[in-house]
């Protein structure tokens, strides 16, 4: 089982955590919601997999390219 | 020599070619899951139309005469539903089909007859790079560069790549010239193989994380499409070649309308939700506004936030360049920008209409995009559409600030410009507007800023901006597709019989 970083693409606050580790999930599905520039966006899952981590809880800060989860395919 | 003994002797070199690198690495080869390079063009082309060229052909090496069989490159012409092409397969079974001087000139024959007469040039590429001992020293260097055209794209015809193993040097270059890419899961395409970086560099190399698909097709964005099997990537190939004509002095071919494909447009309201602070996937909206099952995108892994696909609307190709609010919010970054250049010049280069969905906050500024170039970026964007003499339509979605407004095809820099009735135009997000121009974050007085907000969103609107004819139409969502399709039929460059200038077909395809 091969793990993935699974990492912000922008900057912002995590508004909502919708996956809770060993949920299923599939690719471009959502993880968790990050609020930033005033919009909701999305952190997808990279691939399809199980969430094994949550590196983050909501209101936390997150910057670019910041690792949040870990899926493992 | 009587005939018969023509005849045998030719029978039997014919054989000795069609073997290949022999049973046996013809088998391993084929015992991996691929086609082998005779195969692939089978697959290729339609059943009968294949002229082999330079079958004959062999290394200039005497004591090699034998072991290289159409010199590792198999060459030739075919139909691909009907439609003339030329074709280069590597032959991996014959000395790893590696280039050499011969099956170099073989490659620039079927260029420039492909060239001369208007058809398109697949290449199915898997080598091991410049063969051995034969480019080696002052002699077997100096006999490279003897084609001084090798290298020169000016888009006059489609160069389509599948990638179906390892494929180092030429196979590389010809690659990185390809409009359309299409790679194995498991091959590798890079400068030089990992075992060669790996002793030229003195460091361990992950042959995936330098040549893999992964790596090309969301790193660097050359590949468009991986795939599992050499069929799955011919299919791709074909499918690309459909949507475009032989050469750039003909009009795209028309598709029959599937039927149904009108039925989708109503489902518009639903795909783009009414708050803007929700995010959607863009290409929702372009499988609703395109032919049913007609839209094949393009480096859809890579800067996912601008969406290129070729599609039909009514039959007619055009290609949609996108924002996509569901990654960054569709903030257009400097991988986007390269993305949108390089579909640009495709679609131009080769008299494909284009059509622009809106829908971003503008460009994602900050420190990383100035280092990676963003203003050069967004401006060779801007040159590219300004160069596009193909028609061009552009719809506001939703939101569309500041110079990504122009950018997307804003008042004049397309044909015809729409705006749906949810548009908001302005120079730059209203709400990141008033911590700008007033200093007042919505935290410290959410009343005042909520009375600025609306101040900064006033005049605004898509009647706005229809109100100063800088928007020709104001639509309901759901009428798109049937605005698009009769602006097609209306802009045809009827005068130049529907071929544009092609001010693009030599800029480079990679950025």
């Amino acid at each position: 089982m091969a793990s993935e970083s699974v990492k912000s693409d922008i900057t912002g606050k995590v508004w909502k955590i919708v996956c809770a580790v060993g949920d299923s999930v599939g690719e471009e599905e959502p993880i968790l919601i990050i609020e930033s520039m005033k919009m909701e966006i999305p952190v997808l899952s990279p691939c399809d997999g199980k969430l094994v981590r949550l590196l983050v809880a909501e209101g936390d800060d997150v910057a670019e390219g910041q690792e949040v989860a870990v899926v493992e395919r | 020599m009587p005939f018969d003994d023509y005849i045998a002797e030719h029978e039997r070199r014919t054989r000795h070619v069609l073997d290949m690198g022999g049973p046996d690495r013809v088998a391993r080869h084929r015992a991996g899951g691929r086609l082998d390079a005779r195969q692939r063009i089978d697959h290729l082309f339609d059943p009968g139309s294949f002229v082999e060229i330079g079958r004959f052909a062999r290394s200039e090496r005497r004591e090699d005469w034998d072991r290289t069989p159409a010199d590792g490159k198999v060459c030739g012409y075919g139909r691909i539903e009907g439609r003339e092409a030329a074709v280069v397969s590597h032959d991996i079974t014959v000395k790893s089909a590696s280039s050499s001087p011969i099956n170099v000139r073989k490659m620039g024959h079927m260029r420039r007859a492909a060239q001369a007469n208007g058809m398109p040039l697949v290449l199915f590429n898997e080598s091991s790079g410049a063969r051995i001992p034969d480019t080696m020293g002052a002699i077997g260097t100096g006999t490279l560069g003897q084609d001084p055209q090798q290298f020169i794209r000016i888009r006059d015809i489609p160069y389509v790549s599948a990638v179906l193993g390892p494929a180092f040097g030429t196979a590389c270059w010809f690659t990185q010239l390809s409009d359309f890419v299409v790679m194995r899961k498991d091959a590798q395409l890079a400068i030089s193989s990992p075992k060669v970086t790996a002793i030229a560099i003195n460091q361990d190399i992950d042959p995936m994380e330098l040549a893999g698909w992964k790596m090309q097709s969301e790193v660097t964005g050359k590949v468009d499409f991986g795939v599992d099997t050499d069929e799955e990537a011919i299919g791709l190939v074909k499918r690309f070649l459909s949507y475009l004509p032989s050469h750039h002095g003909e009009a795209p071919p028309r598709a029959e309308v599937p039927a149904g494909s009108d039925a989708a447009a109503a489902s518009m309201l639903e795909l783009v939700p009414e708050s803007r602070s929700r995010v959607y996937d863009v290409r929702k909206v372009v499988a609703a506004i395109c032919d049913t099952g007609s839209v094949l995108p393009l480096k859809d892994r890579f800067a996912k936030t601008a969406f290129t696909a070729l599609g039909r609307i009514d039959g007619r190709v055009v290609g949609i360049l996108a924002s996509n609010p569901l990654f960054k919010a569709g903030a257009l970054d400097p991988d986007s920008c390269d993305k949108a250049t390089s579909f640009l010049v495709l679609c131009d280069s080769f008299n494909i209409p284009i059509v622009l969905l809106v829908d971003t906050p503008g460009f994602l500024i900050g420190v990383e995009g100035e280092r990676r170039k963003a203003p050069g970026k967004v401006i060779n964007f801007m040159t590219a559409l300004q160069l596009c003499t193909v028609p061009k339509f552009s719809i506001v979605m939703r939101k569309s600030y500041g110079q990504a407004y122009l950018n997307m095809g804003g008042t004049r820099n397309s044909d015809e410009m729409l705006a749906w009735y949810s548009a908001d135009v302005g120079f730059m997000d209203p709400n990141v507007g008033v911590n700008v121009v007033h200093g007042v974050r919505h935290e410290d007085d959410p009343e005042r800023f909520a009375q600025l907000v609306a101040e900064i969103r006033r005049d605004s609107s898509a009647y706005d901006l229809a109100g100063i004819f800088a928007a020709q139409a104001v639509l309901d969502p759901r009428e798109s597709r049937t605005w698009l399709a009769r602006l097609l039929e209306v802009h045809q460059r009827r005068p130049q019989k529907s071929i544009g200038k092609h001010l693009m077909g030599n800029w480079p395809t990679t950025f």
